[in-house]
């Protein structure tokens, strides 16, 4: 059930350059989502621009959830700059979830803070002492918040080489993926368009199953204002929320996607 | 209070859910309760299903959005068979907005609706989308055709007949007059402005079909000046609408000459916006011993 509950705002750090993770308290929210699952938030209660900022939810524990994002706009700005026991306007939970991760082996892939619906899904992987492989990839070391530990299945990589694996993510994709059959692996990736289409292929070539969380700008999150849409690879099954079947609503058929069902990452 | 007679129909509140904004009411049932809305008109409905246009379709702009959905929406048939049912369990009133090419298309579906068994009230006949080829655009810039489907649409329905208006027009007080001789029994007013955002990175337009329609508090003064203009030019009612954010927008559109208003795009902002303004506007007629806030309509004054 979607709700619009007014969080508050426990605490917020940088956690990697211009990186910031703020948890808000939301006790109907935090216990009735899935991981995978994001909201719609309220920067302000006198927000002038014309949407809400949908944020993946990072984590969700003890009636509290967290949001992570890079400060790049206004809505960021404001969003870093909350106090603590300010009040914030969410409307969530949003759109499907993961899932299958547990009937297959988990390889999840992040890339920036694109990671964040990806890390809700690692610590309930972890909750559940389920064994799973973790991969980011960001530009350089600055934008990274995780150790790189192979040993552990925490490969981190950097385009310029600065930490980790030097070159994207799927270096230790291939390198996971040696020890695996590919029939009872699953993929399950957030990131930036050019790196979720990378694995996208990857993963249709390979055969391995593969599961995208996608990000696009939305008006509403809820399914009434048709402006958040993905192409399906071929006509689906007619879907309630965008009334046909060429398009998908990425807020409520999705945001997660099969790899094979959509066209292109690239919206 | 604010409660208002449009016709024969009695709206609890002025302020309803404009087309396309709104849904088919049951989206945010989990948030509000849509009862408290005064009215809503639902998302344009075509006689044939449509799949809507490419992404991207919407750009967020300076206080306002562009958008080109691109009418997507089930069909009428399916709009009957999945939508009417929900709608007719509500309280609220229910206009049905209804977009076509031809004149065949606004007739056929609008018989088809009118056998439906629906509870609704009447019908907002979109003539100004200006995101598809056919979205009736044609219509909406031409008096005499405007004329001429309000008079065919008239022939087939006693609800309430509502012809919406393009601000994208040398003159809508021809337009309004028309559908008012074709015996409208109100005009809505004004759809969405023609507009373009260009994506300075990339070089590309910021909406997939190049020119979007423009809505939210940047077109409200726009919207203002044309119903102004309506409201001097016929004598039918007048639904007023365009970037609508506060109480204060809505007592200025009633003074300015609306009887009704919606709300569009802040909906998406607020879904429960319409509900809150009405209780506003409640305040409002008790705080200036107003009997009903109809008695401000068209009392703006010219200096």
């Amino acid at each position: 059930m979607i709700l619009n509950e007014h969080a508050i705002v426990e605490s917020t750090e940088e956690i990697a350059f211009n990186t910031f993770q703020t948890f808000l308290k939301s006790p109907k929210i935090s216990t009735s989502m899935k991981p995978g699952q994001f909201i719609n938030i309220l920067p302000t209660k006198n927000w002038g621009e014309m949407m809400r900022r949908p944020m993946s939810v990072a984590s969700q524990k003890d009636g509290i959830i967290s949001i992570i994002y890079k400060v790049v706009g206004q809505g960021t700005q404001l969003m870093k700059d909350w106090a603590v026991g300010d009040t914030v306007d969410l409307i969530g939970p949003l759109g499907n979830y993961w899932d299958g991760y547990t009937d297959k082996f988990p390889i999840l892939i992040g890339g920036g803070v694109g990671i964040a619906p990806i890390l809700n899904l690692y610590n309930h992987l972890n909750h559940l002492d389920e064994d799973n492989v973790l991969i980011m990839g960001a530009r350089n070391s600055s934008e990274h918040f995780i150790n790189h530990n192979p040993e552990n299945g925490n490969y981190m990589t950097t385009d310029d080489g600065s930490l980790g694996i030097h070159g994207n993510v799927l270096e230790p994709l291939k390198l996971a993926l040696e020890n695996l059959n590919f029939e009872n692996t699953k993929i399950f990736a957030c990131g930036p368009p050019a790196m979720m289409e990378a694995v996208r292929q990857f993963s249709i070539s390979k055969g391995i199953e593969c599961d995208l969380a996608l990000e696009t700008l939305m008006a509403c999150g809820f399914g009434i204002c048709q402006g958040c849409t993905v192409e399906f690879e071929k006509k689906q099954v007619t879907t309630e929320h965008s009334y046909r079947n060429r398009f998908g609503l990425i807020c409520m058929d999705g945001p997660i996607f099969e790899s094979k069902e959509i066209k292109s990452c690239h919206l | 209070m604010s409660s208002v007679k449009f016709g024969n129909i009695n709206f609890s509140s002025p302020i309803l859910v404009a087309s396309g904004t709104y849904g088919y009411g049951h989206e945010t049932a989990s948030m509000v309760d849509v009862n408290g809305i005064g009215g809503i008109v639902t998302k344009s409905v075509t006689r044939h299903p449509r799949e809507g246009n490419p992404p991207p379709r919407i750009a967020e702009t300076t206080s306002g959005m562009l958008n080109s959905i691109g009418l997507a929406n089930v069909g009428v048939n399916e709009y009957c068979k999945s939508k009417l049912p929900y709608l007719n369990k509500l309280n609220t009133k229910i206009i049905i907005n209804i977009a076509g090419t031809a004149v065949e298309d606004y007739v056929e579906t609008l018989q088809i609706l009118e056998t439906a068994g629906g509870n609704h009230v009447g019908y907002e006949i979109n003539i100004s989308c200006p995101n598809v080829k056919e979205g009736g655009m044609s219509f909406g810039v031409s008096a005499k055709m405007t004329e001429s489907l309000t008079a065919e649409l008239r022939k087939y329905t006693s609800k309430l007949l509502i012809m919406k208006l393009s601000p994208n027009v040398t003159s809508i007080e021809e337009i309004a007059l028309g559908a008012e001789n074709g015996g409208a029994d109100a005009v809505s007013a004004i759809n969405t402005l023609v507009g373009m955002g260009i994506d300075i990175k990339t070089r590309k337009m910021k909406i997939n079909t190049t020119f979007g329609g423009l809505s939210g508090p940047a077109i409200k003064p726009v919207a203002l000046a044309n119903i102004y203009k309506v409201f001097k030019a016929v004598r039918i009612p007048i639904i007023g609408l365009g970037g609508i954010s506060c109480v204060e927008d809505v007592i200025e559109f009633i003074l300015a000459g609306a009887d009704l208003v919606q709300i569009g795009t802040l909906n998406y902002k607020e879904p429960g916006i319409a509900i809150r303004l009405g209780h506003e506007l409640d305040n409002y007629c008790k705080n200036n011993n107003l009997s009903s806030i109809h008695d401000l309509k068209g009392l703006a004054e010219p200096h």
